[in-house]
């Protein structure tokens, strides 16, 4: 890596920046607010994003609304089969706390016990327009040099 | 006033059936454990050719389980709701696999949530639960905000306690 100059270096984060590729685990409300970006209304095309069916051609794994016990044991075998670098998108507050779901038996209240979440997208579900909010910022971010966890 | 399938019924099993409500297109039996089976399969003779669902209710203060019977009529458009009670340290029934198929998956279910034991059931496995080591989880003494506070808000357990 030391060999790179910074100006591949930085051509290298803008190639990433512009060709996230991701794989969705939809699990709930959460996913049918990203459908307008998979549709033309939104067009997650035009940033680059593609939806792929292959954890291995991935390189954003989206979690959206809320993990079960056992959902999380397939995630996280999705997030392992992942080239690095790879970064994870957390959609709702169902991923984070729990959400309405605080005290169920069988849904996990964080899913960064779990794996390293690198962006969380606010609401219950969040908007389309959030969801392009935590994009963007996540691919400033990659742009910046961030290489995941 | 009784329909005529609550009358035949009433006149076939007098001792089994405790009460009844019966309406044009909907019949609702209460039924001792004992002669559930024979009116459930009457039921089925009589052209009741669909069970919708098999499901629970946990009575803790009575100290028993009761067994709701979904039935169905294609030809007759008539709803049958048929209960039953047994009691909660033993948790046995007859399983009705042998009349309706498709009663499995509910009783395969109804095993896993309340641990019911279905006899006759070819398969009660675990459906949806994994690596399931506490009481059955719809169960009523099943202390479901103290399993959460333990497995999921303990003192390792992230931003609830510390990590």
């Amino acid at each position: 890596m030391k060999s790179l100059t910074p100006r591949v270096i930085k051509s290298r984060a803008e190639a990433r920046t512009y060709s996230l590729w991701a794989i969705n685990y939809f699990s709930a409300c959460g996913f049918m607010e990203l459908l307008p970006w998979v549709g033309s209304g939104y067009d997650m095309e035009r940033f680059g994003i593609l939806a792929v069916s292959s954890p291995r051609h991935a390189d954003v794994l989206i979690v959206s609304g809320y993990v079960t016990k056992k959902a999380v044991k397939r995630i996280k075998m999705i997030y392992d089969q992942m080239p690095s670098p790879k970064y994870v998108l957390a959609l709702g507050s169902c991923p984070m706390t729990g959400g309405m779901y605080w005290d169920s038996y069988s849904t996990v209240k964080q899913i960064d016990n779990y794996i390293p979440v690198d962006m969380w997208i606010l609401g219950c579900p969040p908007k389309p327009e959030n969801i392009g909010h935590g994009i963007v910022m996540a691919m400033n971010a990659i742009k910046g040099g961030f290489e995941g966890h | 006033m009784d329909n005529e399938i609550v009358s035949v019924l009433k006149a076939k099993f007098p001792e089994s059936i405790h009460s009844s409500v019966s309406e044009d297109k909907r019949i609702l039996l209460s039924v001792k454990k004992e002669g559930f089976y024979q009116i459930l399969s009457q039921f089925k003779d009589m052209g009741f050719d669909h069970c919708s669902d098999v499901t629970c209710v946990d009575y803790i203060n009575e100290g028993e389980f009761e067994l709701i019977y979904h039935l169905w009529s294609h030809s007759k458009k008539i709803r049958v709701i048929v209960k039953t009670r047994i009691p909660r340290e033993a948790p046995r029934i007859k399983s009705i696999v042998d009349l309706w198929i498709g009663a499995q998956i509910h009783e395969r279910e109804g095993h896993e949530m309340f641990g019911v034991e279905f006899e006759g059931n070819p398969n009660l496995t675990p459906l949806f639960l994994e690596d399931w080591e506490e009481l059955p989880p719809f169960r009523k003494d099943f202390d479901i905000r103290e399993y959460v506070k333990r497995e999921y808000y303990g003192e390792d357990k992230g931003y609830f306690g510390s990590k």
